[in-house]
Formats: C-alpha cells, sequence, structure tokens
C-alpha cells in the first residue's frame, strides 16, 4: 500500500458521479428533445382561450326633483362589505380563518358566510353568489362603522374582504309621492333576456316615474375588463370604462303642495273616521289648467318606498297588496276608478247645453223625486227646490233637474233606433270627449292609470253576451251567503234581471250617468283634467309629472311639454257660465262653498261637490274645485285645479271639502306655501351632480 | 513582465497598487465563475419575462441584487485556505442546524412548508439551503480529518461513518419535518456523491441507501408527509388526473415548454408565460419560461451549461486536495442533482417537490448558499493551481 504510486484519487468511484453526472444531463435533453419536437400528444396551447369578462359597476340612478330643484329621490353613498373568493381560494386555509373572522364581526356564521360566496350551480343550492364568479361578492351591505374601521384596521386578517362605497337610492321625504316616484328592483334574469343593456347587478324602475323614465335614470353602468382563464380565474384586468350616474329628471311636482296634500289627506281621512265613517281611502290631484302639468297627486293610504331597496320580502309585498288593509300599493289618485258623483254634471250639462237640450235662462223642474221606467228616483235627501235655473241645479246640485232630459235624450234615441237609425248617445260622446273610458296617457306607466268606464247600448249588449250563463246561474241560486234579508232579494232579483233582461240599456241608465252614478267611473286625476278644460277653454291635456331631463352637468337635456290631445266641443259660454253658477262666492247657494264661508279667498273660488252612491258601501265624498280665478278676455281662467275624493266618508262638502280647504288655505292663505300662488313656470336650475364613485 | 518576476532571495515583495489583470485573477477558474454568471443573468432575464407582466420590473431588481450579494460571497469565501476550511465546515453545520430547529419553532410557511426564517424588511432565510453545504464541508471534514495519520487514499473507518451517519440523519430529518422533501432528496444525493468520492466501502453506501429508502417508506406510511406531497407523486404517476388541482402546475408548465418548438416563441413573447398560466414561473418553474420563449436552442443550452458546471467543479475535485476534493463533488453532485430534479419535474420527469434551479431560479437563500459553493470551488482550485 505505501508504496502504491501517488495518482490521482480513487478514478474509479470519481467514474461513478461522473456517470451519473452525464446520464442525468443525457436525461434532461432527451426528454427536452421529446416534449418539444417529437411529443405526438403536444398539449394544445390554451393562452388563446383567455376570453374577456367584466365585471359591472352600477351606475348610480339620476334624482328626481321637485319643480323647484329640491331632490325627491337622491343618491347616497353607503358601505357595502365585498368577499373576494378567488383571494381566498389562494389562502392555505381556502380562507377559512378570515371567514369566520368575518363571521364574527357580521354576526353569522363562517358556513353561511361560505355558502353566500359560493357561485350558485346546479350542484349549489340557494344560499349563493348569483353574479359572476371573479366578481367579489358583497355581504354586507349599509355597514356599520363600526365593521368598517374593523375591516380597514386589521387588513391582514382580513384578506380578500374589502369596503367599498356604493350609491343607494334615498327618499329624503320618506312616503312623500311614493306612488308617483315608484319603486325600483333588482334587475332579474327576465329583465334581461329583454333588455340586453341590462346587467343583474343594476336597479331598475319597477313603477311610477323610475319605470316610466327608467332609461333617463338608469344611466350606464360602468365595467372593468378582466381576462380570465378557460377556468374562469382572473388572469389580468383591462381597461375600465367608467359608470355614467342617470340623468335628473324634473317633474312638476312641488314638494310643498305635495306634502300639504298628503297631510291633509291623512288628516282628513283621521277625521272622518273619528265622525264615525269607514274613510278607508282617499286621493288629492292638484294640477295646473293651463299647461297640463300636475303638481301633486297624494293617495291614502300610501307605502314607504325604501321596502324596495335591495329586494321587497314577501311580507311586505303581502301587506302592501292586501285588500283587507286598502291595498296601499294603489295609486288612487291616478290608477283608482270611482264613481263621482254629482261632479259629473259638468259634462252632463255640457252635453245638454251644446246639444239645445236645456238653455241657461230658462228653468226646469226639481222635485224630490221623479219615477223613470217604474223606477223612483230621488234627490239627494229627497230634496225639493222646485223649478230651477242650471245655475242653482249645479250650485245645489239636483238630481232630478238632470233626469228628465237624459231620460227624454233615451227615449228619443230608442224611436231613431226603432226607425232604423243609430243612436245619438249624445251624453256618452261628450263623456268620451272629456277623456271617460279612456286612459289619459299621463307620464306613468300604462297599468298604473285608470281609464274610467261609462254605460252605453254595444257595451251592455257585449257585456251581457259574456256575462250571461253566470247572472242566470247566480239568479237561480239566489244568494243563500248573503245573510240580510233586503239585499238577498234585491241581489237575486238584480240577478234575474241581468239574466233575461241585461242587454237592455234603459232611460235610468241614462238618467244614473247624468249624475256620475250607475256604471260611470272615473279617476281623481280625469275629474281632474275634466275641470281643466272647462277653465282652459276646453283642452284636455294628456297630463304630465315630468318637465324636464337634466345631465350631470346641469344642462338641460329636453324638457317634457304636456300634449292637448283634444278640445271638448262645448262653448266658452257654458263655461263661463258653469265657472260663475259654482263660484264660491254664492256662498251657500253652492254646496262646495259650505267648508269654505270664512275664507278670505273664498270669492277667488269655485267647485262642485259629489256624493256618489256605492251599493253595499258608505258614500264617496267628491270635490272638484279650481281658483284663484281670473279673467282673460272673456273667459274665466284659474291657476289650479284640485281634485279631492275621499271613500265612504259622506257628502262632497263634509269630508272632500274641509281637506281641500287646508291645501287651498296654503296655496292662497297670508303666507303662500308656493311663490307668487301660483305654479311655476320654468324649469328650476339643477345644480351639477357629486359623483358617487363605486371602488 | 519586470515586476512580475520575483527573486526569492528579495527581502520583501513589492505589491503594486494595481495589480495586473493576470496576477488578480491567478488561481480562480474563470470559466467556471463564468458559466454560473451567464446562468444567472439568463436567470434574470427569464425571472422578468415571467413576472414583468405582474410585477414589472421587481423581480428583476431583487435577482440582480441577489446575484451581486452572491458574488461577494463567492469572492470572500475563495480566500478561504485548508484551516479556515476547517473551521468553516462546523460552523456553517452547526449554523445550519440552529437555523432548521429555529424554523420548526418559529418560521413562516410558504406554500405548504415552514421553510423560511423571517429576517424582517421583505426578508427571509432558507437555513436548508444553506445546511447543503454545511453537511458536505463537514463530511468531507470528518472525513480527511485522520489523513495524515492514515494513508493518502484510506478509506473512512466505520466509526467515522456511523459519526458521518449521525451528521446526514440530523439535518435530514429536521428538513423532513418542515416538510421540505425536495431539500431532503438533494442533501441526500450531495451526500451520496461525498460518500463516493470518500471511498466509504460500497457495503456502507449501499447499506446507507437502503435505510433512506426505508425511512422514506416509513415516513409515506407514518403520515409525517402532507397530502398535498403525496398528492405531488400522485400526479406524478398519472399526470392526465385532477388538471385543476396540483396537475395544475404540472399541466401548464408542460403546455409551455411542448409549445416553444425547436426556437421558442421569442423572448417576453410566450403566451402561456405572459398569461400568468404557470404559477409560482419565477422559482420552481423557471425553466417553462426558457422552454416557451427560446425553444429547444435555450432550454437546451441551459442543460448544456449546466454540464460544463459539473465539468469544471469535477475537474477541481480531480485535482484538489483530498478535503477540498470532497468538498467539489459534493458540490457537484448538489447543483447537478438539483439542476436534474428542477428540470425533470419541469419536463414532467420527476415529482414535483419544490427546488428551484441553481442560479436561473428566483430566490435569495438558493443564491447565496450557491455563491458560497462555487466561492468553496474556487478556494479548493486556488490551492490546487496556484
Amino acid at each position: 500500500v505505501a508504496d502504491r504510486p501517488r495518482r490521482p484519487p480513487s478514478p474509479r468511484r470519481f467514474g461513478i458521479v461522473v456517470t451519473l453526472v452525464i446520464s442525468m444531463m443525457l436525461t434532461l435533453f432527451a426528454r427536452l428533445y421529446y416534449v418539444q419536437l417529437l411529443d405526438p400528444d403536444k398539449p394544445t396551447q390554451t393562452a388563446h382561450l383567455l376570453h374577456d369578462g367584466y365585471i359591472v359597476v352600477p351606475a348610480a340612478r339620476g334624482l328626481i326633483v321637485d319643480a323647484r330643484g329640491r331632490p325627491l329621490v337622491q343618491n347616497t353613498s353607503t358601505q357595502e362589505v365585498t368577499v373576494d373568493r378567488e383571494v381566498l381560494q389562494k389562502l392555505p386555509d381556502k380562507g377559512r380563518a378570515v371567514l369566520s373572522r368575518l363571521a364574527g364581526l357580521l354576526g353569522t356564521t363562517a358556513d353561511r358566510l361560505g355558502k353566500e360566496i359560493t357561485p350558485c350551480s346546479p350542484k349549489v343550492p340557494a344560499p349563493c353568489w348569483t353574479g359572476q364568479p371573479y366578481q367579489p361578492v358583497p355581504v354586507l351591505s349599509d355597514a356599520p362603522t363600526g365593521v368598517v374601521l374593523t375591516i380597514s384596521e386589521h387588513r391582514e386578517q382580513y384578506a380578500g374582504v374589502a369596503v367599498q362605497t356604493v350609491s343607494r337610492l334615498e327618499y329624503p321625504y320618506g312616503t312623500l309621492a311614493a306612488h308617483v316616484l315608484g319603486y325600483t328592483s333588482d334587475v332579474t334574469a327576465q329583465d334581461v333576456a329583454k333588455n340586453s343593456d341590462l346587467n343583474e347587478a343594476d336597479t331598475i324602475g319597477a313603477s311610477g316615474l323610475e319605470q316610466q323614465y327608467d332609461s333617463v335614470l338608469r344611466g350606464s353602468d360602468g365595467k372593468q375588463v378582466v381576462q380570465l382563464s378557460p377556468q374562469g380565474y382572473t388572469v389580468s384586468y383591462g381597461k375600465r370604462i367608467p359608470a355614467e350616474q342617470g340623468d335628473t329628471l324634473v317633474t312638476s311636482i312641488d314638494l310643498d303642495v305635495q306634502r300639504l296634500a298628503e297631510q291633509s289627506l291623512a288628516q282628513q281621512i283621521r277625521d272622518s273616521r273619528k265622525a264615525g265613517k269607514p274613510a278607508t281611502s282617499g286621493a288629492v290631484v292638484v294640477m295646473d289648467p293651463n299647461t297640463g302639468r300636475i303638481i301633486a297627486a297624494a293617495s291614502y293610504p300610501t307605502y314607504d318606498p325604501r321596502l324596495f331597496i335591495g329586494g321587497i320580502s314577501a311580507a311586505d309585498y303581502r301587506r302592501l297588496t292586501d285588500p283587507a288593509a286598502n291595498t296601499p300599493l294603489l295609486s288612487r289618485a291616478i290608477a283608482g276608478e270611482y264613481a263621482p258623483g254629482s261632479t259629473f254634471k259638468l259634462i252632463t250639462s255640457s252635453s245638454l247645453y251644446m246639444h239645445d237640450q236645456i238653455n241657461l235662462h230658462d228653468t226646469y223642474p226639481c222635485p224630490g223625486s221623479l219615477t223613470i221606467d217604474g223606477r223612483v228616483k230621488t234627490n239627494y235627501d229627497s230634496e225639493v227646490l222646485g223649478p230651477v235655473t242650471l245655475e242653482n241645479a249645479l250650485g245645489y246640485s239636483c238630481d232630478t233637474f238632470f233626469y228628465r232630459p237624459t231620460a227624454d235624450e233615451y227615449y228619443a234615441d230608442q224611436s231613431r233606433l226603432a226607425k232604423g237609425k243609430p243612436a245619438r248617445e249624445w251624453l256618452q260622446h261628450m263623456a268620451a270627449q272629456y277623456g271617460v273610458g279612456r286612459v289619459p296617457d299621463v307620464d306613468l306607466p300604462a297599468g298604473e292609470q285608470a281609464a274610467g268606464s261609462y254605460a252605453d247600448r254595444e257595451t251592455r249588449m257585449a257585456r251581457w253576451k259574456a256575462n250571461r250563463a253566470q247572472y242566470c246561474a247566480a239568479a237561480r241560486r239566489g244568494y243563500p251567503e248573503v245573510k240580510d234579508q233586503a239585499d238577498r232579494t234585491y241581489l237575486t232579483q238584480l240577478a234575474s234581471e241581468n239574466c233575461t233582461d241585461g242587454w237592455r240599456y234603459r232611460a235610468g241608465d241614462n238618467a244614473d250617468m247624468s249624475i256620475g252614478q250607475g256604471e260611470t267611473t272615473m279617476s281623481p286625476l280625469q275629474l281632474a283634467l275634466a275641470y281643466s278644460a272647462m277653465l282652459n277653454g276646453g283642452r284636455i291635456w294628456e297630463p304630465t309629472f315630468g318637465w324636464g331631463v337634466v345631465d350631470g352637468r346641469g344642462k338641460v337635456v329636453r324638457t317634457i311639454e304636456p300634449k292637448v290631445r283634444n278640445r271638448v266641443p262645448v262653448s266658452q259660454k257654458l263655461f263661463n257660465y258653469v265657472t260663475k253658477s259654482l263660484s264660491f262666492s254664492r256662498g251657500w247657494a253652492v254646496s262646495g262653498a259650505f267648508a269654505y264661508m270664512d275664507s278670505k279667498y273664498r270669492d277667488r273660488i269655485g267647485g262642485k261637490t259629489g256624493t256618489a252612491e256605492v251599493f253595499g258601501k258608505q258614500d264617496t265624498s267628491w270635490l272638484a274645485t279650481w281658483g284663484p280665478t281670473y279673467k282673460q278676455g272673456g273667459s274665466t281662467r284659474a291657476r289650479y285645479v284640485m281634485v279631492g275624493m275621499v271613500e265612504q266618508a259622506g257628502t262632497g262638502a263634509t269630508a272632500a271639502g274641509p281637506m281641500l280647504k287646508r291645501i287651498w288655505d296654503g296655496l292662497l292663505g297670508p303666507s303662500p306655501i308656493v311663490p307668487g300662488a301660483k305654479p311655476a313656470t320654468t324649469l328650476p336650475h339643477v345644480a351639477p351632480q357629486v359623483r358617487v364613485v363605486r371602488r | 513582465m519586470t515586476l512580475v518576476a520575483r527573486d526569492p532571495r528579495a527581502p520583501f515583495t513589492l505589491t503594486p497598487p494595481v495589480l495586473p489583470l493576470e496576477r488578480r485573477t491567478r488561481g480562480y477558474d474563470l470559466p467556471l465563475a463564468g458559466i454560473a454568471l451567464v446562468l444567472s443573468l439568463a436567470g434574470a432575464v427569464l425571472v422578468w419575462a415571467a413576472t414583468k407582466e405582474s410585477s414589472g420590473q421587481a423581480f428583476l431588481y431583487r435577482h440582480l441584487l441577489n446575484l451581486a450579494v452572491a458574488a461577494a460571497l463567492m469572492l470572500a469565501t475563495s480566500r478561504l485556505n485548508a484551516r479556515l476550511l476547517r473551521l468553516f465546515g462546523p460552523v456553517m453545520y452547526l449554523g445550519s442546524l440552529f437555523g432548521l430547529l429555529l424554523v420548526l419553532v418559529a418560521g413562516s410557511t410558504i406554500n405548504g412548508a415552514k421553510a423560511w426564517i423571517r429576517l424582517g424588511g421583505g426578508f427571509e432565510l432558507q437555513p436548508a439551503e444553506f445546511m447543503k453545504l454545511g453537511l458536505i464541508v463537514g463530511m468531507a471534514v470528518l472525513f480527511t480529518r485522520y489523513r495524515d495519520d492514515r494513508g493518502e487514499d484510506e478509506p473512512p473507518t466505520t466509526r467515522d461513518v456511523l459519526t458521518a451517519g449521525v451528521l446526514i440523519a440530523l439535518p435530514i430529518g429536521l428538513i423532513l419535518l418542515q416538510p421540505d422533501l425536495g431539500s431532503a432528496m438533494v442533501l441526500g444525493c450531495a451526500v451520496f456523491g461525498v460518500l463516493i468520492a470518500a471511498g466509504v466501502p460500497a457495503r456502507w453506501t449501499v447499506g446507507l441507501l437502503v435505510v433512506a429508502v426505508v425511512i422514506a417508506i416509513v415516513v409515506v406510511k407514518a403520515g409525517v408527509l402532507h397530502d398535498y406531497q403525496l398528492a405531488r407523486f400522485e400526479v406524478f404517476a398519472h399526470p392526465d388526473r385532477d388538471v385543476q388541482g396540483i396537475a395544475y402546475n404540472v399541466h401548464q408548465a408542460h403546455i409551455a415548454i411542448a409549445n416553444g418548438g425547436l426556437f421558442g416563441r421569442g423572448l417576453f413573447d410566450g403566451p402561456q408565460t405572459n398569461g400568468g398560466f404557470v404559477p409560482e414561473q419565477q422559482t420552481d418553474f423557471i425553466y417553462s419560461v426558457a422552454g416557451e420563449e427560446l425553444g429547444l436552442v435555450g432550454a437546451g443550452a441551459i442543460i448544456v451549461l449546466f454540464t460544463f458546471l459539473c465539468w469544471r467543479g469535477l475537474r477541481i475535485a480531480r485535482a484538489g486536495d483530498p478535503t477540498g476534493r470532497l468538498v467539489a463533488v459534493g458540490v457537484v453532485c448538489w447543483l447537478a442533482f438539483q439542476a436534474f430534479q428542477n428540470i425533470g419535474m419541469n419536463l414532467g420527469l420527476t415529482p414535483v417537490t419544490g427546488v428551484p434551479l441553481p442560479f436561473v431560479s428566483y430566490g435569495g437563500s438558493a443564491m447565496f448558499a450557491q455563491g458560497l459553493a462555487l466561492g468553496l470551488l474556487q478556494a479548493v482550485h486556488r490551492r490546487a493551481f496556484d
């Protein structure tokens, strides 16, 4: 061993290492060569499979302001807590710790949160996330400051959790004008199917002005483009299109008048109930007869549009549509249909005068009762006035005055029919000219405005054909469920009559229509439009709430002008006559003036009462008023037309009278709530919007 | 010429203030340093290519900073003489062992392994990287301790081998507890090289291998390994299974490399790379960037460079003194196996075990340890050739 020559040590062992190294490197190279050049099953490139997705940044909705620029609907910014599922997935524990911490903070369970942020799929039942899988999921809206502070101060403990500012609708005056403004709802899949511009992150106007002017108010959503891997993971962020807030809708509603109308309506309901009346509901409409713009529209009962923000609960919705609670969601001022009672006499007078059935200087009888076709028809409380002119027939509201000529008109038509000539149906045609039986085309959704109705020969026949079987069955059955003997007899008799003679239009029907009873119905808005025509030379407006659209910079995009639908074929002479006849300056001679006897402005306003009888219910109380009057040329004009209606509250003079008086007090009293005591005539200045930015 | 000539009788030598380049580099293996530098710079470019979409130049700068520190460490280590080397081994070993213990107590977890010590300021240290050096040098010192008493080429005694066994078992055990299977395998391979080069009898070497296999089986059965580690082996056995989960990395790297072809898609133009499809691409899967963007030519060049690196290392080993030889063989086995393991897993040849590609991958601790390793090779070279 000792004499072994000195040589490079252990060549064999070195050889092992060299061989290992060389074989490793050769293996690598061979594999590389195979993978890159030889492999027949080369995996295909997936990078081109990247596709664009986008995260929608919802635009803040536009404001709705009143005629003086005061916001009725505006935006407020709230804090929303979101969870980014992708970030959680990348954590070692898949975000379990973060979720349980967050659950503790929000007062829920980690399990529940985990479900909420999992994208929905056939295998994943609710609760689950309906949005895009790569989109951060909102888990708490309206986050309290404590939660926001905790999350932002301990960011490291809340990986993937973010707080963002979102805009949300706010109603600064609560329920004010709720029926007109309408409510919003979250966009559903059906909405998206109908309109591809929509996104499920959006809010859409679902009723009222919010729905009618949705395209104006919605604005355009912003988009954050993201590149997604085929697996749906975000790979990179692309360009970002900022959201554009919707334009502002200026309405002709005057906040002060609207508020006063609602307060007065609510107070009248309370007062009438105190007086022992059911007073289930009511409505007030205030409009400018000269422009066709609606200044206030109040309905009772009302609802809180805030219930609809972020989706209304089923229980709340049931409550709002429950007939037992008088259907608070129903906009009675515009969508309610009621027998107008004596307020209809404007239309009857127009028809009778224009067809020379009466004149303005002769007197006509006003007996306590009148028998038409074997049926006794009476005045209200069977009052006897003797021979009266039209002036007093309107002022004292005599019904029998109108029965005779309208019954005569019926008989004349019948003899025309017997001779093979068509019936004239003057009264019906005049009602149609005044807009009865056709929706007023106010700028609200078509389903939210009532058309009103009246009976004529043709509709009577058509309805009978459709319902005959039902009437006859009811007559045979005889209403055993009705307790009251008299009611049961009446109903059975009615059904029996309808069964055999239901097609027949009778003289009594025409007489009923002349005093706004029978099958005659109108909405408070329609009545306001009819009386507006009397005070504007006969123009029937297609009325509006919307007045102008103003963009984010405060520039007027367009103004909305009410259109004249038609002119009623009535002479100015009659309008002046009726206006004079019903002026409250006549004091006790005008039934509507009773509540206004002490008012300083009494001489400047006028009005017609209505007390409509409804079978099985108490009378509907109506009052249609106008004022302050002024002369223009030879015509009497008015700044406002105001119609009030309270269901089941008694006579027009006792319920609607004092209700509207409180509003007139505000408009014409010593300190008018509207500057100049007349409707605003110019669009208000709308300040440029302060942008509410999301994220 | 005039100044370089040295008169042995001269009472003192004059060292000129500025040495000519050949004098300053004398004793260094410049090709070795050159190859490492080329690999590291290629690494810098590839790291940049992998991260430019998401992080701009941040990773590029940090990689270059790591490289500069590693170069300084290499220069410092290359000055070690035999005596200091004997000191360096145990100090490195004990220091790293302490580090490994510290990691278990207070380490931070990245990608499932508790392998890092947080230093603050965003810097983290991975003791396992330094343990590779410590163990190699420690064993080299152990086996050549009594070299002067015994014959030049005597194999280590049984006692030495048993001592070595304990020295090996401690760190590998600690690393497996992290658990960092890749580092343990690299460590085992480096040790295997040292044992072979030291002339340990075949029965011991084979015996240790058997023990290692038995331990591996026990480890798997006893559940020391985490589910994800077993899953990685599962994926290795069935590459088409579960593309979404663990196999995703491997699959994406495979797509990238396979579509590189002969010349690649062009630097910075790899669609899979730029699309961010390959996770951990700047560290463990850096090779897939080379495969996709530089093709067979570029990716093959990296293998060739590693082959040259190993050749230079083995050349140094062959010429070195006994201790230096063992150190050099150990370092070469370490780097070669780590490169094999890393490139192999990029190519779907070996299981995914989270080891970086030496010099090329982004990562401070690995780069520093490799700088120290090259420094040791240079030190061995200087003594052999100076």
